[in-house]
Formats: C-alpha cells, structure tokens, sequence
C-alpha cells in the first residue's frame, strides 16, 4: 500500500468506525433479533423462532392493512406532490415580475418539521374548533359545522394525514422541477418553434421528455420519504380511529414500546427495508434505461 | 438604437409585446394569490397563536385575531418546562451536526482524494442509508441505547443523529472536495504543511460553502426529528418536539398554547432557512439534477 492510499485511511477511519458501531451493527442487530424470540421486561434473549415472526407478520390483518395505508398514503401523496409542484414550477418559470419573492414564500415551508405540518393540520382539521370545518360550512358545501369529523371518521382519517403531507412536501417538489425546468436548453424550445409547434405540443415533446429524469428523481425521493412516514401520522391521529389511518411506521413503533415485541417488530422492519430497496431499484433501473436513450 | 423603419411592423409589436406582459402579470397576480393561499395555514397558527386562549379554541373561528394577546405564549411557559426542552433540542442538534460535519469532512477528504471509486460507493452507501426507514435504525438502537444504559441521555441523541448524518455529510462534501484541484495540497505541502494542516488550513477554508450547506441539513434532521427523541427520552433528554407534542390532550383545550409553542420552533427556522435559501436549494437539489 502507499502512502498516500495509507493516509486516506486515517482520514476516513474515524467515520467508518462510528458507522460500523452505530449505523452497521444496528441493521445487523436488527436482522438478527428478528429470527428471535425477545422479551423485553427480562432483556433476554429466548428461542430461535426462524422465520415465524414474518410469516407470522404477513398473516395479520393488521400488518397487510398497515401496509396498505402506507401504500395509499404514497401513491396519493406523491401523486398530488407531483402535479402540485410541476404547477407550481411552471408558474414560477415563466419569470413574471416579483417572482422571486414568491419563490420565497413558496419554499418557506421546506424547513418546517413534519410534526409542525401534523400539529397545524391537527389544528385546522380538529372537530370541534377547526377552521377548515367553519369554511366548508360558510362557503355552503356542507350542511352543518361539524360535518366532516377529519380525524375521527375512519372515511377521512388516512386522507387528512395525507393532507398533512402534501402541504409539507410540495415546496420541494416544486423547487427541484422549477431546477430542471430551469436546466432545459433553451436552443430546443427555439427548435420547436421553428417546426411550428404550438404551447401544448411544446410542454408534451419538449418540456415534458426534457424533464423526465429530473421527475424520476424527485419521485423516488419522495416516495422513499412519504412511505417512511411517521410524525405527522402519529400527531395528528396515531393512526386510529380503529387503525383506519396506521401505516407502517406507527405500526412498527406500537409494536415495539405498548406490546415490547422486539423480534416481531424487527421483522417487519427487515421486510419494510427490503420493500423500499425493491421499489427504489426500479426507480433506478427506469432512470438507467432513460438515460441510455 | 436604430431608427424606425417600419411604422407599422413596429406598432404591432409593441401591441403584441404589450398583450404578452399583460398575460405575464396576469400569471403574476395569479401566482401570488396562490401561493399566499399556500403558506396560509401556517400564517394563520402564527395568528391564533397571539389570540386570546378563549378566541384559539372558539367554535367558530375567524382567521385575523379579533383582538390580540400574549396569552397562550404565558401559558405555555407556565405548563412545562418548555425552555429546558428548547435547550435540549439545541444541543443536541448543534453537537451531532459538529461532529457529523466533522466526520464527513474528514472521511470524504480521504475517500476524494484516495480514489474516486470509493466516492462511488459512498454513493451508493449514502443512497442506501437514505432508503432505509427512521423506524428501522430506531428499533435496534432503541435496544442499543438500554444496554448502554443510555436512555433518557443527550448523548443517545447526540450519537443517533450523528450517525444517521455521517453518510449524507460524507457524499456531500466529496462532491466539493473532488472539485477543489489537487495543486491546492501540494502547493501546502511545498510550503511545509503535513497532510492533516494542509487540510485544516487549506482545504477545508475554501470549502465553506459545502460545510455550510452539509451543517444547515444535518442540523435541520435533528432539530426536525421526532421518533428518535419519543423513543428514546423521557424527562430530562426530552427535547422540543416531544414537548409540543404533548399540548395535545384528549380535550383540546390546549391547542392555544400548542400553537405557541409551534411557532417558537418553527418561526426561527423560517427566518432563518430564508436567509441561507441560497445554501439550502443547492443542497436539495444536489443529485436530483445534473450540473
């Protein structure tokens, strides 16, 4: 070995061993407590159990519902993130007067913690002082103030979390689209009005295609974040009323700390781990092949 | 500026021209509208939060506050130790993005200037962390931290945070390390510098921009974080976040000073986030588009 090479060793030393103890064995730790059986109170550690805590897992009606949720929290989300923010993005990039001020104003959210998103909507959407309630009812789309019980009608409760998520995360959306829109080439907008194109074929065969990666990413990011979601679900409705709005995460962190089922709730994280593994390498697998084009 | 050859030809224009900066105000006026409605949730909790406590949970709300107070703020001071909690969330937040940054620094200074297949798989290795659900590192760690006899300890969250920033602060800066030319170290080294000085002294100066925007989201993570601290405190690590959490009663009659305390978390960070935008966008934009 060099000593250059040698030397790039000590400098990386410090972080790598802080990973290996804090980052690495706890995925190991996690793996294997979930082959166990572990009880809490007694700290020890009980019977191999193989492969009983996933089927076991995979079986419950609650975890398949969990994980529904989760799956519907993401695709909803993500899917109004999306339109949302290309909206957005496309408004802000046609470079009106002032548009820089709202830009601000629009990324102001960025920064807020998912919990704060939870408690205003929690505020907003409450049953009996909500705001959102009194304006539905002031505008004559619903009969009486108390109409709609956001957060404790298992109808709704999935939905208003879902809310929640995607007045937090459209700031982003639109920041990182408004950055791809702002990295087309100009020269191939000149093109296509040379070939006569009108606005709508433009945005369809030029805009659209141009951005495509850049959506891709702003995608895969999201929805890793929104399945992994768990603040405002748990402050806004703790996933009730009747698990109508538990997703993943609350699931696994009930599991954990009211029943202690240590290898259980490892279990399903393992599964959780492998799901948003399997479903961002398709992301990449897309992106690679749109690329290659 | 040349003459005006063609009347007419240029009327048309400048009507066309007037038409068009019509149509872009309009979007203008359009936009604004929309984006005030957008960020209207959370002006309107930093107004109920200067309501009058009885006006905050009144049946039938009105947006603008009808008259003004500071209430809710005096009621939050009184019912729990809301400062020390602040406190909590400070430290541990500023020392875990210290050594974090610290770490990462080093760590990709190495790996940027060792080989940059190695910066490929931090890459990689960053991707991955980054897949991985907060719930999934917290269950281990959850069981971790008790052994070590840590729970309820600023250090459990000092060492949790650290540890889930490493990886992005490391893929972070060795994107700006790789960029800094490698004449830079060697003109250090010929002016008698050892390898760590010249890092120190000439590296990682010039690199401030990339530190900067590594320490706004490795902060940001762990102020923001509220899994970690509900698992793993309990009274005397409790940081803000578990804190505010807890004006949620069964009843709501809390929900005033509740937003109080929402606004002393959040506002702060929203100044602050608007005078460091400039970092903030490169950093979320970092990967998702191509230079």
């Amino acid at each position: 070995m060099t000593k250059e090479s040698r030397v790039s060793i000590y400098f990386f030393a410090p972080a790598g061993i802080f990973m290996l103890i804090f980052l690495f064995f706890p995925v190991a730790l996690l793996i294997r407590d979930s082959f166990f059986e572990i009880d809490m109170i007694g700290q020890g550690r009980g019977a191999f159990v193989g492969l009983s805590h996933y089927v076991d897992a995979i079986r419950s009606e609650r975890f398949i519902g969990a994980t529904t949720n989760t799956i519907i929290y993401v695709v909803v989300a993500v899917g109004f993130e999306l339109i949302l923010g290309l909206f957005f993005a496309l408004l802000l990039n046609t470079a009106f007067k002032g548009h820089g001020i709202v830009r601000t104003i629009m990324l102001a959210p960025l920064m807020i913690a998912p919990l704060v998103s939870g408690l205003i909507w929690r505020f907003m959407l409450n049953n009996q002082f909500g705001i959102v309630n009194k304006l539905l009812y002031d505008f004559n789309i619903t009969s009486s103030r108390h109409a709609i019980q956001w957060l404790s009608d298992e109808r709704f409760s999935l939905f208003s979390t879902i809310i929640a998520d995607i007045w937090l995360t459209t700031p982003f959306m639109m920041l990182v689209l408004l950055a791809g829109l702002q990295g087309i080439s100009p020269t191939l907008y000149e093109s296509s009005q040379i070939d006569g194109a009108n606005k709508i074929q433009t945005f369809l065969y030029v805009t659209l295609p141009s951005l495509f990666p850049v959506m891709i990413v702003a995608v895969l990011i999201r929805t890793v974040d929104a399945a992994r979601t768990f603040d405002i679900v748990w402050v806004l409705t703790q996933g009730g009323p009747s698990n109508s709005s538990e997703v993943l995460s609350t699931y696994m962190y009930k599991t954990l700390t009211r029943y202690g089922q240590v290898g259980e709730s490892s279990a399903m994280a393992v599964m959780f781990i492998l799901l948003l593994l399997a479903i961002s390498s398709y992301f990449l697998f897309v992106m690679f092949k749109a690329n290659k084009k | 500026m040349l003459s005006k050859p063609n009347v007419e030809v240029s009327n048309k224009s400048m009507l066309g021209r007037l038409f068009r900066k019509n149509n872009k105000n309009i979007i203008g006026i359009f936009t604004v509208v929309l984006a005030l409605l957008f960020i209207s949730p959370y002006i309107y909790i930093v107004l109920t939060s200067i309501k009058p406590s009885s006006d905050a949970i009144s049946s039938s709300p009105t947006f603008f506050p009808r008259q003004l107070s500071l209430e809710n703020y005096v009621t939050m001071f009184n019912q729990m130790p809301i400062i020390r909690y602040f406190l909590n969330s400070f430290t541990t937040a500023s020392i875990s993005t210290i050594l974090a940054v610290f770490l990462g620094a080093l760590a990709a200074y190495g790996l940027s200037r060792f080989s940059s297949k190695t910066g490929h798989a931090f890459l990689l290795l960053t991707l991955c962390v980054r897949m991985i659900p907060m719930i999934s590192i917290a269950i281990p760690m959850y069981i971790i931290i008790n052994v070590m006899g840590l729970i309820d300890t600023r250090i459990a969250l000092i060492i949790t945070y650290t540890a889930i920033n490493v990886p992005f602060s490391i893929w972070l800066m060795i994107g700006f390390f790789n960029n800094i030319p490698k004449e830079f170290d060697e003109a250090a080294r010929i002016d008698g510098c050892n390898v760590f000085s010249a890092f120190i002294k000439v590296i990682l100066p010039v690199s401030l921009p990339g530190l900067a925007t590594a320490a706004i989201f490795c902060f940001m993570l762990a102020w923001n974080d509220f899994l970690f601290a509900l698992l793993l405190t309990s009274t005397n690590a409790k940081t803000a976040t578990v804190g505010i959490s807890e004006f949620l009663t069964a009843y709501n009659l809390d929900l005033g000073p509740m937003t109080a305390a929402a606004v002393s978390f959040s506002l702060p960070i929203m100044v602050f986030s608007i005078l460091v935008q400039r970092y903030i966008v490169s950093g979320m934009t970092l990967g998702a588009v191509k230079e």
